[in-house]
């Protein structure tokens, strides 16, 4: 019964189990949304049910001792036994999970703001003006011919700040990641934004911003640009991607 | 099910095996390499990134952690289904009723070949054993050739994880159709030039068991498929790691005007992908989340190259090929594929842009 690969079998059922687990408490922890689209939560819980499955049977099949032997006998030679490599290598995501706080992509992530938006058609236009986030102002953006059209149009968004080397003192962007999947397509979009002092504010904290709208220049084009009236400076949402 | 004769139970058949491909002499030729290249790799891409980076080891390893949980988080549920899968398959089905209703004409059975991973899904993981057991029960080695090369990416669960990753796109279509295109290639060309004898080593071609075997019960069956998913999940689960780890820190560490710098090439996009499919040995159920770090940097026709390529040939179905394949087939196994995605990458990208 204490034969090295015995060993080896309960730490295979132990990280089964603890992945289930991790998942489940990330999920019930309302974090699932820092790494993936929420819509996808689904594929989380069909994950979760195979690995409790799959540990529950590995524990199981370990505790009936009499199985053992058969139960080396069933994998033909690409199934065999499970290497101290393979173990070392799936403890990895979980050491991560557990030994990392989990947290958002936030500015520090940011390599370059995009004005181009995930997505379109005309479902932003149906939107209330005040009720549009980002991602829902740059689809409008980018679908109406004619910038002046937005003069005057009133803003009520929240977003991260960000800076570019470049920009004048009353400048910055309010920024926000996009992810259509997980957070290896996150990328940044944002609005530029023109306004008195706005040195007080850090790059990376999160503001909500209420004013209206002001054609412009901005990186060499004319396009809307927010003029905020109040600047509230904001904890980090609990969901802080937009989802395309 | 297993594929290789059991030493106390000498087959009817005159013929001594010589013991079917072990797996500790392929693979451990191949493991240390390719965690060694892997490790060497990435430190080099951490130390000159830490060292050209702005921000602190400490902000980039928490930007870290969320890429690669990320991407390993939203792949693993498709990693779980795809061994689930493939320790039904190996559980319940049988060989010899799917040789029974295969077609006579080569060309057919080719084309066949390439689109039998639709009923029948398995990854490349799963797909070359699976092979040697159809190849013992007289599959065609045409037939059996394309069904290796497009049944990983030729099924449900695939199709499934690249929608997600890219919904309806030239990408999802692109990755299909080269799929098959390449499987059917290279399948028609072992037709042309091949004798059997030529491409498969002799253990192969023999029946191991020339009984038909019973049916499972369907409690056996069950069993048996989750002791052989489980382990299947680790065995596969490695290459997930590593190709979450690799596609996390080329975000994180590497500025992206380098990547576009390689990603905009016509050719060396292509080149630079294929390359990397071969030497991540990811999943096909899940290599198209890792993909999408691609996305944006990379041009279409090196994509769509990953996506068809790394699921046909990898470090890790290489040391499988040659457990039933002769060792000049294999070479041709590798070549051709690379060089027909190559050639349909650069294509696409050419006429992406309109010449």
């Amino acid at each position: 019964m204490n034969t090295p690969t015995n060993w080896r079998e309960w730490i295979k059922a132990g990280i089964l189990l603890g992945l289930a687990l991790y998942l489940a408490l990330l999920m019930l922890g309302g974090k699932l949304d820092n790494y993936i689209n929420v819509r996808f939560q689904w594929l989380t819980i069909v994950a979760i049910l195979i690995l409790s499955g799959l540990g529950l049977w590995s524990a199981w099949q370990l505790f009936k001792a009499d199985n053992l032997a058969r139960q080396h006998d069933v994998g033909d030679y690409q199934h065999a036994r499970v290497s101290g490599w393979s173990l070392s290598l799936l403890i990895v995501p979980l050491a991560f999970g557990v030994l990392f706080p989990s947290r958002p992509l936030d500015v520090n992530a940011v390599q370059s703001v995009s004005l181009a938006a995930i997505g379109g058609g005309r479902a932003s236009a149906s939107i209330a003006p005040q009720d549009r986030n980002i991602l829902d102002w740059l689809r409008e953006i980018n679908r109406v011919d004619n910038p002046a059209s937005f003069n005057g149009q009133p803003v009520d968004l929240i977003g991260f700040i960000y800076r570019e080397p470049d920009m004048p003192a009353d400048q910055f962007m309010v920024a926000r990641f996009t992810v259509s999947c997980c957070v290896a397509d996150a990328f940044a979009i944002g609005l530029p934004v023109q306004l008195e002092g706005a040195e007080q504010y850090a790059t990376g904290a999160w503001v909500r911003l209420r004013g209206a709208l002001q054609v412009g220049q901005f990186r060499g084009q004319t396009m809307p640009i927010i003029r905020p009236q109040q600047v509230e400076e904001i904890p980090q949402p609990d969901s802080p991607y937009l989802y395309g | 099910m297993t594929l290789i004769p059991k030493p106390e139970k000498p087959s009817a058949l005159s013929h001594t095996f010589s013991p079917a491909p072990s797996k500790t002499e392929e693979q451990l030729a191949v493991r240390p390499l390719l965690y060694l290249g892997a490790g060497v790799a990435a430190a080099t891409v951490l130390l000159l990134s830490l060292l050209s980076s702005p921000q602190s080891p400490a902000v980039l390893a928490q930007i870290f952690t969320t890429r690669f949980l990320g991407i390993f988080i939203e792949a693993l549920p498709f990693l779980l289904l795809g061994t689930f899968t493939s320790g039904l398959i190996e559980a319940f089905l049988r060989a010899e009723d799917l040789v029974r209703f295969l077609p006579k004409n080569r060309v057919v059975a080719t084309i066949g070949g390439a689109f039998l991973g639709l009923v029948f899904p398995v990854c490349e993981c799963g797909v070359v054993p699976v092979a040697r057991r159809l190849f013992t029960k007289g599959l065609p080695v045409s037939m059996g050739i394309a069904f290796l090369l497009a049944a990983p990416v030729m099924n449900p669960i695939v199709f499934a994880s690249t929608f997600i990753a890219f919904g309806w796109s030239g990408l999802l279509v692109g990755r299909f159709v080269m799929t098959a295109l390449v499987a059917i290639a290279v399948g028609l060309v072992f037709a042309l030039s091949a004798r059997r004898a030529d491409v498969l080593l002799p253990a192969a071609m023999l029946d191991a068991c020339p009984v038909a075997q019973k049916r499972p019960t369907l409690g056996q069956g069950l069993a048996q498929a989750a002791t052989i998913a489980a382990s299947e999940t680790f065995e596969m689960g490695r290459y997930l790691v590593i190709g979450c780890l690799l596609a996390a820190a080329m975000q994180t560490f590497v500025p992206q005007e380098a990547l576009i710098a390689i990603g905009s090439g016509t050719v060396t996009s292509v080149l630079a992908l294929q390359v990397l499919a071969f030497v991540l040995s990811v999943c096909s159920t899940v290599d198209a989340f890792l993909a999408l770090a691609f996305v944006n940097l990379f041009t279409t026709g090196s994509l769509v190259a990953f996506l068809s390529f790394g699921p046909m040939v990898d470090i890790k179905s290489v040391a499988m090929f040659l457990g039933v394949f002769q060792r000049r087939a294999v070479a041709y196994l590798i070549l051709l594929p690379f060089l027909m995605n190559l050639l349909g990458g650069v294509l696409i990208n050419v006429l992406n842009r309109g010449y």
